[in-house]
């Protein structure tokens, strides 16, 4: 707050006050609507209309619905047709809109001006500029850098490179180039198969974060849950899932055991188990694997190593076999070492094809499209070629090296004789360029991309630009290469061919529309058979025993959850979301074992120099038994020196610590050797966690898998008495009185007792559903300071709580439950609202009247599940200090649904507009609302499909059901609140550990 | 009072010592109008950038919706128990010793209740539609809900302020009408017009009595309601080391404790500045410290209560809560707390201790600040903690928009008061005479 603030507020409010009167301080002032004079056809002011279209945010290409109102995309939604996502859609997909409506979107083509200052130019001249230098460039060295692009314009790239003479760099920084390598290792090939992890019975990941990063979470997630959850009555359900990894990831939570074997081991493991099930003739292994134990190293010489005891390698094998549905992958953290772990890629296809699983759930033939991304071995030849000055011109576009390869990129950078970006931010590669011609967003353009063999995904613009002078890359460089069409042209030439192979005898056009109508199209791509390479068992049995890192303190830099390599960190909603894990937003952390802490006095938020061979970065300590002692994790994704008001100077560059050469199989090191040195600083953590301990108040309950296949309906073991005898009598009384009271406000003629159902069986902790509750209901993003403060409007937040790792000898592992508002039947928020803001709907919700509330916040410090938010600033404020939505982020506020003012309470509705959206339908049909007629943002966009919602009072809907599961429960039951949401009891192989 | 008062306090004494309280101020007084008004300022400043920008500026955090401002409402309106129990409730129990210090607290407790009154005001999130919570005819034929507990507080503070107000003014009549006679200028016509036209008569004396006895009467039950609803604010609240049964007979007695010392601290400068002496004695400071200790004793009883119910019920939320307070971050304002209500006021078993005026206004301040302390332990800790909802348990800081608006609440409170005692009798003319032998004529005497 400076001095002229101060006096403007002195003068402001002192003045009126002194005038009139406290009333004179009014919320904003309401501005006038302008209705359309000629309303656009196929347009209904109020109606959503939803186009289908793919998901750019990461490599995956998950389908997406984008819901359009009044010519504005509001929301992104999974499209249930692609069988990439099901229909679910994570965080960062959803996040995609506030790229879409970036504020620091460049808007105009740009040059450096004759004393580096930035010049807007017109198309014409930029387009000049760019062909005159690419003529001069000829022969001298033209590179082209991408993001991975598995489409049409990817195509149009690789073309005209060819034309220039000029070459092509994919570049994606985490590209799983050890996963290919070990392919190629073990079946002679380098793509990435499609795991089934929906069949799988047994699952045991090699530090694959398949529901973060690794290549398609959505889907892997949803196969995953499939797999894992528990349903009583089918039969095999509950496969089981042993996570082996340093650190207990979003992924690692949801596993039943975590094996934090020492870091460059896993590989070992996996021999190890591959040779029991060799050894002991478990699985109906193929012929030509037969006999290969000899080559393997047994359990016993490898334990030690490992970290773990030879007889539960021994147990895992057998397991494995015996679920007849194993699947075994790697990646994450466990293939970024520098060394070998192309090697953990390899044995564990060796494991996989042991156990006779390739070709049923390790499936080749729909191949992943990341086995067309470049290595990182390309861009590092690049760079070379770069500081050698053999580049005349780079141009960049759907990549950021300047940030990933801070360092060597950067400095080669200054060597190329011209530089383009084609970048709609000013990241820190664009800010560095000599011209930006700023690319349409993903939703506002055609494309297409194949996320694997057989599915065809369209990318269609969901919306006229919100930039009207920025201008899709393909029309750039068809124009630039003196091509005649539009890209959209060139995409359709190229769907011709695909109209051959599955038009099935229709007209292109109809095959066309019909295509972008449904996302694109979608076909089963035939499983390969692969074969094991001769000799491949000896070569790696030769190296067990050799290897695992030797650093005293090796540091882990693994890819963010939200902000993945850092392209997520210029959007508020990914700063925002709460880490699955750390729980913390806005920085980075560096994850430290609570041993390793005390050792070296260590406190949460204690700033850490870790100095590698290449460089340093200063990072807060975060206490977590999730790691491994002699480990140290720090995410990736933050430290931006540009990009936009969001992502710069905030935090640390993990990069920056990282080797800038290539390993021996092509790929980066993302783990390396740091020494650690306290630097006396402190920070407050941004985290929104309270207790990491849940301290037995049952707000998460387990069941042994035993127990939970014992329960009969109409069990309740969970049970607790919710009246007491005594008072029973009268809070009937009460109850009766209450409903007559909500019948007075009941239009609708009917009661349904609107209801969710929660299967933390199936939750994994990913947050989507946060981020979908975000974009649903208008949630302000309130930044770093508010949120050491705790001021998140998070109306659904995760909690996780860590298990075991004390006394009692219980491993280490998490558990997490969604929480929000329960709309209790009987709430404590009701009755001590003075002004009857918080009241009871006749269709049992907890409505907060915003504009009745004038914010005593009675209601949220007798809430016993704290899920009642205050606005304490007006966060929609424009161009206020806590403004939430700069223009134009405004324009993805959701219409039907109030942005809250300063002063008041807000939380969950429960998607009421849905609701209401849905009776008004439902009386226009003249029908009753039926079950799955109303899903709130958050079921809908949950991966893991664990919430359920609907009318508690309609016998046969699906959350009736549920709620009488013998798993159910409610949160704090014993308050007497009656909650809507039943939760079931997660399930767990083995023992229950106390929280 | 008559056994203990100087052989020289007489009728003309006492009218001329307290007369001589009402004379032109000096300097000093000046100075520590400007310090509370300047405090005041800084309040309002405060409250400015509040009304602009919103509650963020303060320190709360998700739990803790309720800090310093409600923790001073609640300090405010204790303070302003003693005011009534003093004039009300001694005066039917016939305790002569009041008199001399009843207009003290009787004056503090309507500032109190004025300064508490802003802060429900001050602490919601839309200031400016505050009128809502009070139930006014309307066209929206809303009216506010009279389940909760915020409504029954509007009411009881309000007819503690209605109650206090009146009594203080009646109280005034005579003395008013006593100064009336000597007073010059603005003054004369200021008092002319609030002595309503006291002459002294037979007929208004009996009248009054009777009038002052019933309004006692009446006041009485007050003294026990309002503290007792303010602390069902909290009571009938879910929330661990909220909801207790113990919480009204707990909060009356912390109340009057705090009211009481409060009394004390106002009194001791008084009596000095004004050279009042002779009329204010150590009898008076000595009972004063008695019922301090009596309800600094009842106060420290409830926090074994509230620790024993806590342990005994066997409730892990309850027992958290109360393992939060003791030992959680927020250590050091519990025992502060503990320390200043339950074991300080034990010097006061000692008769040395309580007649010495120092000791009484060092322990007395010592106990103002344990109490307010009491409110923020009740409060900011029971919220901060979160006892169910572990993951949402948080800490709080306080911020400069807390502490402004707190020194502003006294400034105002002190301005009010400095302003009373330089305008009004500060010590009752016409009750202190009541108690005082009647001026002899000749032998005989009636005490």
């Amino acid at each position: 707050m400076d001095r002229r603030r101060f006096l403007t507020v002195l003068g402001a409010t002192g003045g009126a006050a002194a005038a009139a009167s406290a009333c004179d301080i009014h919320p904003e002032p309401t501005e006038h609507l302008v209705p359309y004079t000629v309303p656009p056809e196929n347009q209904v002011p109020g109606i959503a209309t939803y186009y289908a279209t793919t998901c750019r945010e990461c490599a995956a290409g998950c389908g997406l619905h984008a819901k359009v109102r009044e010519g504005r995309v509001v929301k992104l939604e999974g499209n249930p047709e692609s069988p990439i996502n099901q229909g679910r859609l994570c965080s960062r997909g959803q996040a995609g809109l506030q790229g879409l409506y970036n504020p620091d979107r460049v808007t105009d083509p740009m040059a450096r001006g004759p004393n580096g200052e930035w010049q807007k130019l017109s198309w014409e001249d930029a387009i000049g500029r760019l062909q005159a230098k690419v003529k001069e460039a000829r022969g001298k060295g033209i590179a082209f850098v991408t993001g991975l692009e598995s489409g049409a314009f990817g195509e149009l790239v690789d073309a005209w490179m060819k034309e220039l003479g000029g070459r092509h760099v994919t570049y994606e920084p985490f590209a799983f180039e050890a996963l290919r390598e070990g392919n190629r290792l073990a079946f002679g090939t380098p793509a990435i198969p499609w795991y089934d992890f929906a069949n799988a019975r047994y699952i045991v990941s090699f530090g694959a974060d398949f529901m973060e990063t690794w290549l398609s979470p959505v889907g892997y997630q949803n196969g995953f849950t499939r797999a894992h959850a528990f349903e009583g009555g089918r039969d095999g359900s509950m496969a089981k899932f042993v996570s082996v990894a340093p650190r207990l990831s979003l992924t690692g939570m949801s596993a039943d055991e975590w094996i934090a074997a020492k870091p460059g081991t896993e590989f070992m493991l996996a021999l190890a188990m591959a040779q029991v099930i060799l050894a002991e003739r478990l699985a109906p292994t193929p012929a030509d694997a037969r006999g290969l134990e000899r080559l393997l190293p047994a359990p016993q010489q490898v334990a030690t190593l490992v970290g773990m005891e030879a007889r539960d390698i021994r147990r895992l094998s057998r397991e494995f076999a015996a679920s007849k549905g194993g699947l075994a992958v790697a990646g994450g953290v466990a293939t970024h070492y520098g060394s070998g772990a192309h090697v953990l890629a390899a044995s564990v296809n060796l494991l996989n094809y042991v156990a006779g699983q390739v070709g049923k759930t390790v499936k080749f033939g729909p191949n992943h499209a990341l086995e067309a991304a470049g290595s990182f071995k390309q861009l590092t030849d690049l760079v070379g070629d770069m500081s050698a000055g053999k580049v005349a011109v780079l141009l960049v576009h759907g990549a950021n090296p300047a940030h990933s390869l801070p360092a060597a990129f950067s400095q080669a950078l200054g060597r190329v004789g011209y530089r383009v970006s084609f970048s709609s931010y000013l990241d820190e590669t664009a800010a560095a360029s000599d011209l930006v011609l700023p690319d349409l967003h993903p939703l506002e353009q055609w494309n297409d991309s194949r996320p694997r063999t057989g599915v065809y995904a369209l990318q269609q613009p969901v919306m006229q630009p919100v930039f009207p002078n920025a201008r899709h890359s393909g029309d750039v460089l068809l124009q630039a290469s003196g091509r005649a069409s539009s890209f959209r042209e060139y995409l359709q030439v190229r769907w011709r061919v695909l109209h051959q192979r599955y038009g099935r005898g229709r007209e292109f056009a109809d095959f066309w529309s019909d295509a972008v109508q449904h996302g694109g199209v979608y076909s089963d791509a035939p499983v390969q058979t692969v074969r094991l390479v001769p000799g491949i068992a000896q070569q790696l049995g030769g190296l067990a025993g050799t290897g695992g890192v030797s650093e005293k303190h090796v540091l882990i830099v693994f890819p963010s959850i939200a902000l993945h390599d850092g392209r997520g960190a210029n959007k508020p909603w990914l700063q925002e979301l709460p880490d699955p894990v750390s729980k913390i937003t806005w920085h980075g952390w560096v994850e430290v074992h609570p041993e390793t802490a005390a050792k070296s006095q260590l406190a949460n938020g204690d700033m850490l120099l870790l100095t590698s061979p290449y460089g340093a970065v200063r990072a807060p300590v975060w206490i977590t038994p999730g790691v491994r002692p002699d480990v140290l994790a720090v995410p990736s994704g933050q430290g931006h020196k540009a990009y936009g008001r969001y992502a710069k100077d905030r935090s640390f560059n993990a990069f920056e610590v990282l080797s800038d050469q290539p390993t021996d199989f092509g790929g980066r090191a993302f783990a390396v050797g740091v020494t650690v040195r306290t630097t006396g600083d402190h920070r407050r953590l941004a985290t929104v966690e309270g207790d990491a301990r849940e301290q037995g108040r049952d707000i998460i309950e387990v069941l042994p898998l035993a127990k939970a296949r014992e329960l009969k309906r109409g069990a309740h073991p969970f049970a607790e008495e919710e009246t007491p005898a005594y008072a029973r009598k009268a809070l009937e009384g009460w109850a009766e009185a209450q409903h007559e009271k909500a019948s007075l406000g009941n239009y609708a003629g009917e009661h349904p007792r609107w209801a969710m159902a929660i299967d933390l069986a199936k939750c994994t902790g990913c947050s989507a559903c946060v981020t979908a509750c975000y974009a649903e209901n208008n949630l302000a993003t309130v930044g770093e300071e508010l949120v050491t403060r705790r001021r998140q409007m998070s109306w659904l937040r995760i909690e996780r709580y860590y298990t075991g790792g004390g006394g009692g000898g219980h491993p280490v592992g998490a558990l997490v439950t969604p929480m929000l508002c329960q709309q209790c039947g009987n709430a404590p928020c009701e009755p001590v609202c003075p002004v009857y803001a918080a009241y009871h709907t006749p269709d049992g919700l907890n409505g907060q009247v915003y504009n009745r509330c004038v914010g005593t916040r009675y209601c949220a410090n007798n809430c016993p599940y704290k899920v009642r938010y205050f606005n304490w600033y007006n966060y929609a404020e424009q161009g206020g200090e806590w403004e939430s939505w700069p223009d134009p982020l405004n324009m993805l506020l959701n219409p039907d649904v109030t942005v809250r003012e300063k002063g008041v309470m807000e939380k969950c509705t429960f998607c009421v507009q849905r609701i209401r959206g849905a009776q008004n339908r439902a009386r226009l049909e003249d029908r009753n609302v039926q079950d799955g007629d109303i899903t709130p943002a958050c079921a809908q966009a949950c991966p893991s499909e664990a919430i359920v919602f609907g009318d508690l009072h309609d016998k046969t809907s699906r959350v009736a059901a549920l709620a009488h599961d013998p798993r159910g429960y409610h949160v704090l039951a014993g308050l007497n609140t009656q909650p809507a949401i039943t939760y079931l009891a997660k399930v767990v192989h083995g023992a229950v550990a106390e929280a | 009072m008559a056994e203990t008062s100087p052989s020289r306090v007489t009728y003309d004494f006492v009218t001329r010592a307290i007369a001589r309280t009402l004379g032109n101020p000096g300097k000093g007084y000046f100075a520590l109008l400007a310090a509370a008004v300047a405090l005041l300022g800084v309040g309002i400043v405060c409250l400015l950038f509040l009304l602009r920008y919103g509650l963020g500026l303060a320190g709360y955090s998700h739990p803790v919706y309720w800090a310093v401002y409600i923790t001073c409402f609640v300090f405010w309106v204790g303070i302003a128990h003693s005011g009534t129990l003093i004039s009300a409730i001694l005066f039917l129990f016939r305790s002569g010793w009041r008199t001399a210090v009843y207009r003290t607290a009787e004056a503090m407790t309507v500032f109190a209740v004025m300064t508490a009154g802003l802060f429900p005001l001050i602490h919601i999130g839309r200031q400016w539609y505050f009128y809502w919570l009070i139930p006014y005819p309307n066209e929206r034929g809303l009216w506010p809900n009279f389940k909760s507990p915020l409504i029954w507080d509007e009411f009881a503070i309000g007819t503690y302020f209605t109650v206090s107000t009146v009594f203080l003014i009646m109280g005034l009549i005579p003395d008013i009408a006593a100064v009336r006679d000597v007073a010059t200028g603005w003054r004369k016509k200021l008092y002319a017009i609030t002595a309503l036209g006291w002459r002294g008569t037979n007929e208004q004396w009996r009248h009054y009595a009777r009038g002052y006895l019933y309004l006692a009467a009446l006041a009485t039950p007050l003294v026990l309601s309002v503290h007792s609803v303010v602390s069902w604010d909290f009571a009938m609240a879910i929330v661990p080391g909220w909801h207790a049964t113990i919480f009204a007979p707990y909060f009356v007695a912390g109340a009057i404790y705090s009211g009481v010392a409060l009394v004390i601290t106002l009194l001791v400068p008084i009596r000095k500045l004004f050279r009042l002496e002779d009329l204010i004695t150590v009898h008076h400071f000595e009972n004063l410290a008695k019922l301090c200790l009596l309800t600094g004793m009842i106060v420290g009883y409830a926090y074994c209560v509230e620790y024993f119910t806590a342990w005994f019920g066997g409730h892990a939320a309850e027992q958290a809560a109360f393992w939060y307070r003791a030992f959680g971050p927020f250590w050091w304002a519990s025992w502060t707390m503990i320390i200043c209500n339950a074991f300080l006021p034990l010097l006061l078993w000692r008769k040395t201790i309580r007649t010495s005026i120092l000791a009484l206004f060092v322990i007395s301040i010592f106990v103002n600040i344990g109490m307010w302390f009491e409110r923020f332990v009740i409060i900011v800790e029971s919220l901060a903690g979160e006892p169910f909802e572990r993951f949402a348990n948080a800490t709080y800081n306080p911020t400069w928009a807390d502490w402004g608006i707190m020194a502003g609440s006294f400034g105002w409170f002190f301005m009010w008061f400095l302003l009373f005692v330089k305008n009004f009798p500060a010590v009752s003319i016409s009750e202190v005479k009541e108690v005082l032998p009647a001026p002899q004529r000749g032998k005989a005497r009636v005490s």
